[in-house]
């Protein structure tokens, strides 16, 4: 396959080389463990070495009546998840792109915020919220336990955790969009609502749909929020059915695998539906020509916005980092939101670093940044080779790149470690810290990639053409041309790789080698053994960090980086 | 924007170590995380060999063992279920070794190939502020007083609660457990997976008590002022021990059997007995109930598991769940 790719690459000098790194890359950071994670569906035996009862699996679990059931849940929440998201952040994302929202910049910063919540601690900190006897409660007397812990519950939880998906594909889209196709419009004698509607809605539709497929594909795949609140909910999905499947002795990985691959073929079919949406036609729209993009003016219109942004805010961010404080600044959770009960004890424990945890905020700090920068360059890469080489089987690479998003991070794990853990590679990988980093690049791939291929759909070939004529060579027209146009979207998308890659849980649990903690294991770590103060205590510190590192970053770098706005 | 990317790749690298240390011993453990952290910085102290832990919940610990079989690398295992080092050494995959300091651990904690940690027992946790009575046995709950009060740990993801029910089954019968469950769930208990996800809602009060808790983790707590009760029933409890054994593959069995030593030593059971866990050895000294005091169910584990299945299904029938 590699060799049918060679053949049909592109001829521009560099560039085939480059293409085929890239390809192999793919291959070997997702389609490696993928592979084996099939091979362990069709062969029960396969960890063990066996090749015995191939397909043995799949009748008696396909078969089980329960699991259409989970089917029918897992879909149901991932359309409802995408729905509310579509009617929350498009509007938002919209304003922010072409009106002048008060605060400008710094939402873009506090909506990355709900990233860097782990979606468990975000669900947990709703549970201690709004339960019986929780912060709401003790507050202001009042309690929702019974809207909490239902469908709706779970969707509202859900969509706040994934919305700052959409938002940010939303607004950098329409702001590179919006511009000139825009005011060409109203020229035309087109009103404002007209132009938006006909114009830059519709020319920004790689983008929506490219951040709605992530949604769903993340809906589908999480973990952390069903499980907490679907157990009392009595809500199952797929994937917590997988996660049964490892949770208690006798582990069953086969019957994960199995599920597993379902979960995958269910976005498969997502993905299909949106392929078809964006390349039914053309959305050329950017010619490298300098768009000034001239704000709308909201007048008395603001205060309305401002009030939108402000309630979103304070609801995706400001409770659930309450909860945290809350629960991390009081000696016991019995003891209420009491002045009696205000302590430091949680902190102290944590700042003694009896279980390492300063050590685990550098590991999760270290290994995020260097996912996001080996995601930002594949991605740039992948999204090039998948929209602009003329090759067969860049429809696979595509997929390829999108897959690792439906696959729970616990099968990519497992999929990792049966690929890895061989005693015939040349360098062990395996039980060091590299595991991390291939395992949240392969995990956050998908990211980078979708933004980077939804910017090339937009970009016109005309400017790489136009270069190469000037004589430029591959890596120059890349460098100079290609990824200037690129970088708001990449680096946004790297932003969101950074923001899940230091608090990504499940994963982390599986191949983190032995003697190395992360933000998240550290956190889980003290849930499961009924310290809920240390671990929000650490939660807290890793947000904050997490936050102030990305606030420094904008700063510093405030003209590059579009983010500041 | 170079410098910058070149600065944080640099970081990037620094903050992955190199391979594990060559020479250290693997150990596997389920949490309590500090004591496992406190055996192994003692081990070292005394004896110089490193030892890299990997801690997480007795299910992590066992996917990776699973997941690992094509080379594994834990030397030491410790799991917070009896039957999964049962399961391992059915399978050919233990070490055989007997402690010499294990002379004072009770015959039904130890084997050949495996030996108890530490036992922890099921109780009742009840949350002192809460507007219901302090329950004495575990058929209280099914009163009305406790409607809507209730939560279980799920037997399906936490060994410690499916030996409890394992235990009622042998205790009452099937007819009495059942109807038990039935009635509890009929008061609106509810299931709400592992031990600490049972605990938490107890905790803040939004639930009053917890059915089957472990017990050492709510002892903590209650020690470190949370306003809780933990109850032992008068008609009795199950306890889960918690085995340690070493992996046959292992390419330092000798380094392994110290460790095992040293844990079983006075030193080692001492640091058991600071978690609130009873210590294996009987004598050491207890910071809680032990077995002597409690009233214990024996449970024919082995006829049990082999009906996990039907138990945990007849389970999730009768609560719903």
């Amino acid at each position: 396959m590699l060799a049918a790719i060679a053949s049909r690459l592109p001829r521009i000098t560099g560039a085939g080389v480059v293409m085929l790194l890239t390809a192999a890359a793919l291959l070997m950071l997702v389609g490696l463990p993928l592979l084996y994670v099939v091979l362990q569906a069709i062969f029960p035996g396969w960890s063990r070495g066996e090749l015995a009862g191939a397909f043995g699996l799949f009748v008696p679990l396909l078969s089980d009546p329960a699991l259409l059931g989970l089917l029918g849940n897992t879909l149901r929440l991932g359309v409802a998840v995408v729905a509310v998201c579509a009617l929350l952040a498009i509007p938002l994302g919209a304003l922010r792109a072409l009106a002048r929202v008060p605060g400008g910049g710094a939402w873009d910063l506090i909506f990355l915020i709900p990233f860097m919540i782990p979606p468990y601690i975000a669900a947990l900190s709703w549970m201690l919220t709004l339960q019986p006897r929780g912060y709401a409660e003790q507050l202001t007397g009042f309690s929702a336990s019974g809207f909490l812990f239902s469908f709706s519950g779970i969707v509202f939880v859900m969509v706040l955790n994934v919305f700052p998906v959409v938002y940010f594909a939303v607004s950098r889209t329409m702001m590179s969009v919006g511009g000139r196709y825009a005011s060409a419009a109203r020229v035309s004698g087109a009103g404002a609502w007209r132009a938006f509607w006909r114009i830059t809605l519709p020319l920004s539709t790689p983008g929506i749909a490219a951040s709605l497929l992530l949604v769903f594909a993340l809906t589908i795949e999480e973990f952390g929020t069903p499980a907490t609140l679907g157990a009392q909910a009595g809500y199952k999905v797929l994937v917590t059915g997988i996660h049964e499947r490892f949770a208690d002795w006798p582990i069953d990985i086969p019957g994960a695998a199995v599920l597993s691959l379902l979960l995958v073929m269910l976005a498969m079919a997502a993905f299909y539906l949106q392929h078809w949406l964006v390349t039914r036609r053309s959305f050329v729209s950017q010619t490298g020509k300098p768009a000034a993009v001239e704000p709308i003016e909201l007048g008395l219109w603001r205060w309305p916005v401002l009030a939108l942004f402000g309630l979103v805010g304070a609801i995706s961010v400001g409770v659930p980092i309450l909860a945290v404080l809350a629960t991390a600044f009081t000696g016991t959770l019995s003891g209420g939101l009491t002045p009696e009960n205000l302590s430091l004890r949680h902190f102290e424990a944590l700042f003694a670093n009896r279980g390492g945890a300063l050590q685990a905020l550098s590991t999760s700090l270290g290994l995020a940044i260097g996912a996001a920068l080996l995601t930002g360059v594949l991605g740039a890469l992948v999204g090039y080779l998948v929209v602009r080489a003329h090759l067969r089987g860049k429809g696979l690479l595509d997929l390829l790149s999108l897959l690792p998003n439906t696959m729970p991070g616990i099968v990519v794990a497992v999929g990792l470690i049966l690929a890895w853990n061989q005693s015939w590679w040349p360098i062990q990988v395996y039980n060091t810290g590299a595991m991390l980093l291939l395992a949240y690049a392969c995990l956050l791939l998908p990211y980078p990639v979708r933004y980077a291929s939804a910017a090339f759909r937009q970009m016109g070939e005309s400017l790489e053409a136009a270069a190469r004529v000037c004589g430029a060579g591959f890596f120059t027209a890349f460098r100079r041309i290609l990824l200037p146009a690129l970088a708001p979207s990449l680096i946004v998308s790297m932003l969101l790789v950074f923001a899940i890659a230091s608090r990504e849980l499940v994963a982390s649990l599986m191949v983190a080698p032995a003697g190395m903690r992360t933000v998240s294991t550290f956190v889980f770590g003290q849930f499961e053994q009924g310290s809920p103060g240390v671990g929000m205590a650490m939660s807290a510190v890793a947000i904050f960090t997490t936050t102030a590192l990305l606030v420094a970053l904008t700063v510093f770098s405030r003209k590059r980086l579009p983010i500041a706005g | 924007m170079f410098p910058l990317k070149a600065l944080a790749f640099g970081a990037g690298l620094l903050a992955l170590p190199g391979l594990a240390a060559a020479g250290a011993l693997t150990v596997y453990s389920a949490g309590p995380g500090a004591l496992i952290e406190n055996l192994a910085a003692d081990f070292t102290d005394q004896t110089g060999i490193e030892v890299n832990v990997f801690q997480s919940t007795t299910g992590q610990v066992m996917a990776r063992l699973e997941s690992e079989q094509a080379n594994p690398l834990a030397d030491v295992v410790i799991s917070a279920s009896w039957d999964s080092a049962e399961s391992l050494h059915q399978e050919g995959l233990l070490h055989e070794y007997l402690s010499p300091n294990a002379d004072t651990v009770p015959d039904f904690l130890k084997s050949d190939h495996y030996v108890a940690q530490g036992v922890s027992a099921l109780a009742l946790v009840w949350n002192q502020d809460s507007s219901v009575p302090q329950p004495a046995d575990w058929s209280d709950l099914t009163d009305a007083a406790y409607r809507d009060q209730v939560t279980m740990p799920d037997p399906a993801q936490s060994g410690a609660a499916f030996e409890l029910i394992s235990g009622l089954l042998t205790a009452k019968g099937e007819d009495a457990t059942w109807s038990l469950m039935e009635a509890l769930a009929d008061n609106d208990m509810i299931v709400p997976g592992p031990n600490a996800r049972a605990l938490n809602p107890v905790l803040q009060g939004a639930k009053s008590v917890v059915f089957g808790a472990v017990d050492y983790i709510s002892l903590g707590q209650q020690a470190e002022g949370e306003a809780i009760e933990v109850i032992f029933p008068e008609s009795g409890t199950v306890i889960a021990p918690r085995p340690m054994m070493i992996l046959a593959s292992t390419s330092m069995p000798e380094e392994a059997e110290r460790f095992i030593d040293f844990v079983l030593s006075e030193q080692g059971q001492a640091r058991v007995a600071e978690r609130y866990l009873m210590p294996a050895r009987t004598d050491i000294e207890a910071l809680r109930p032990t077995l002597e005091e409690l009233t214990l169910i024996e449970v024919d584990s082995e006829a049990m598991n082999a009906q996990r299945e039907e138990i945990l299904t007849r389970f999730r029938e009768a609560t719903g769940s």
